[in-house]
């Protein structure tokens, strides 16, 4: 792919043999057919043309194309279509305050142009290893930051097709066979997200929500319990070492259990008292965090999840008592479908926490 | 070539006057098929009425012929030649497994990105949970031997009742 270029600022158009991409964007079939056109698209960040490489990651998921060029995903070590940290699997925000990088990429035009073309040859002739080189002790710290806030599992659910915007207004005409998801969307700040911001790490959303959350908070205390209504400890960090046993034979103390759910997959738990006082007390004792077979655990309030058709439902607490639950359990089969309750069953509400036994 | 009669023309062998009010039916819903605005439709989606006619009606000619033997091989070549049936895809027809192609575009593997078929050739149990679907080329939902496409592309037809 190198080419001998007599004038150094002369334009070549880029030729790319198979695309820069993350695990979770390639989907989990390791069969794939992709096509290739070259210079099909321009470039998101840097409006160059560029190779596009088109696949399907997966039965149901809709086909993702290139986004980006192969230079700009060089410069920030990201996938082609995320833009996503190769490594981690981060937001380029995150990933550049955890390490330290101050990455000067020019946002304007023909300053862009211009460091594109250079990082271009700059690649070309190096052409090895992608990213920083050598790690400095700064840097380590950073990287473990960043291991505890990757993902265990990759995320399909950013390849499913996207939200339907007729059927968000009400007026599908395809019905059955549209293509599109027919859900609402989630709102919030995280539906304003743009990929120039994304790429250059200012101004992230998702970046910011992981930066100010338990797991990456630095070793600032959680404030006292919000919600009062909530009667649950969320522990992070559990390995497979540990069991509920052993939650259980430290935080008995006190006060009683009403129950522990240990979801080994996302690494946490959630340990469930009877009395508010129970958990406070727990919480002043152990929220600078917990030592159980010799391994660190981390502390924090149960967060109140968001608002889920349960607590619309009823207008009461977050948590539903265990009594709801059971009322809920002895009223028969669950609702046919097309009745008014959204969730057949009560393991189905986000708002509730733990099992229903 | 035009299906206008005048005195030069010759004349259809015998028994076309019996079929003739189905194809001029057919002639009436072709016109008025391209004639359709093409308001609140796909791009693709105003050409799909095009092909559906199309397949329905050399669907008629071809049960006519083989089927029902009700024609003779006289009269069939003569529709054939005057465009009143698609005798290509009338071939693929009589061909094992292609008993329902619903058009010539959906088989041809030079019209996709990897040299495929077109997604309405999978048959059904293989698509399984997969919601509905229509091909882009004609509509289709489905044209494979076993998965009851039935004598025409796409839901169920108004069918005359002649012959």
């Amino acid at each position: 792919m190198s080419q001998i270029k007599a004038d150094p600022n002369k334009v070549s158009w880029e030729e790319s043999e198979f695309p820069i991409l993350c695990e979770t964007c390639l989907g989990d079939n390791p069969y794939l057919r992709m096509t290739k056109q070259s210079q099909a698209k321009e470039c998101k960040v840097c409006t160059r043309p560029f190779t596009v490489f088109r696949w399907c990651p997966g039965v149901g998921m809709r086909f993702k194309k290139t986004e980006v060029c192969q230079t700009c995903s060089k410069v920030k070590n990201v996938c082609q279509t995320c833009l996503l940290d190769l490594e981690f699997g981060l937001p380029v925000q995150v990933r550049d305050t955890a390490l330290g990088l101050a990455d000067e990429a020019p946002r304007s035009d023909v300053n862009k142009e211009y460091f594109a073309q250079n990082m271009d040859a700059h690649f070309q002739n190096t052409e090895n290893g992608l990213g920083s080189g050598g790690f400095g002790k700064a840097e380590s710290a950073g990287r473990e930051m960043l291991k505890k806030l990757q993902r265990t599992e990759p995320y399909y659910k950013r390849n499913r097709q996207h939200i339907c915007s007729f059927f968000v207004k009400g007026n599908c005409t395809r019905g059955a066979e549209c293509p599109y998801r027919h859900e609402m969307p989630a709102g919030g700040e995280l539906n304003h997200q743009n990929l120039k911001d994304r790429y250059y790490g200012t101004n992230d959303p998702v970046a910011r929500k992981m930066m100010s959350g338990p797991r990456a908070g630095g070793g600032k205390q959680m404030s006292p319990p919000e919600d009062q209504t909530i009667t649950s400890l969320f522990i992070t960090g559990i390995t497979e070492d540990i069991k509920e046993q052993d939650l259980r034979g430290f935080f008995y103390a006190f006060g009683e259990i009403k129950s522990i759910v240990v979801v080994l997959k996302s690494k946490c738990a959630f340990v469930n008292f009877t009395t508010r006082m129970a958990a406070e007390l727990a919480f002043e004792k152990a929220g600078s965090g917990v030592n159980l077979q010799g391994v660190a655990l981390r502390v924090s309030w149960g967060k109140s999840r968001p608002v889920g058709a349960r607590a619309e439902q009823k207008g009461v607490e977050a948590a539903p008592t265990p009594a709801a639950v059971m009322h809920a359990l002895e009223t028969g089969p669950p609702p046919p479908p097309g009745s008014k309750s959204k969730f057949a069953y009560p393991s189905q509400d986000p708002t509730y926490q733990g099992s229903t036994r | 070539m035009p299906k206008i009669r005048s005195s030069r023309t010759k004349r259809a062998p015998e028994g076309f006057d019996e079929i003739e009010p189905t194809l001029k039916e057919f002639q009436q819903k072709m016109k008025d098929a391209e004639n359709d605005p093409h308001e609140g439709k796909r791009k693709v989606e105003a050409l799909w009425p095009i092909f559906r006619l199309h397949h329905q009606r050399s669907r008629y000619v071809y049960e006519l012929f083989y089927k029902r033997k009700a024609i003779s091989k006289e009269l069939y070549e003569y529709l054939l030649k005057q465009g009143y049936a698609d005798g290509n895809l009338i071939a693929k027809w009589k061909k094992a497994g292609y008993e329902k192609v619903c058009c010539l575009r959906c088989i041809q593997p030079k019209d996709t990105n990897f040299g495929t078929t077109c997604v309405c050739r999978v048959p059904r149990h293989t698509l399984e949970e997969g919601k509905v679907i229509e091909c882009i080329h004609c509509g289709c939902r489905g044209c494979s031997s076993g998965s009851g496409a039935g004598s025409s592309s796409g839901a169920s037809t108004s069918k005359d009742n002649d012959n």
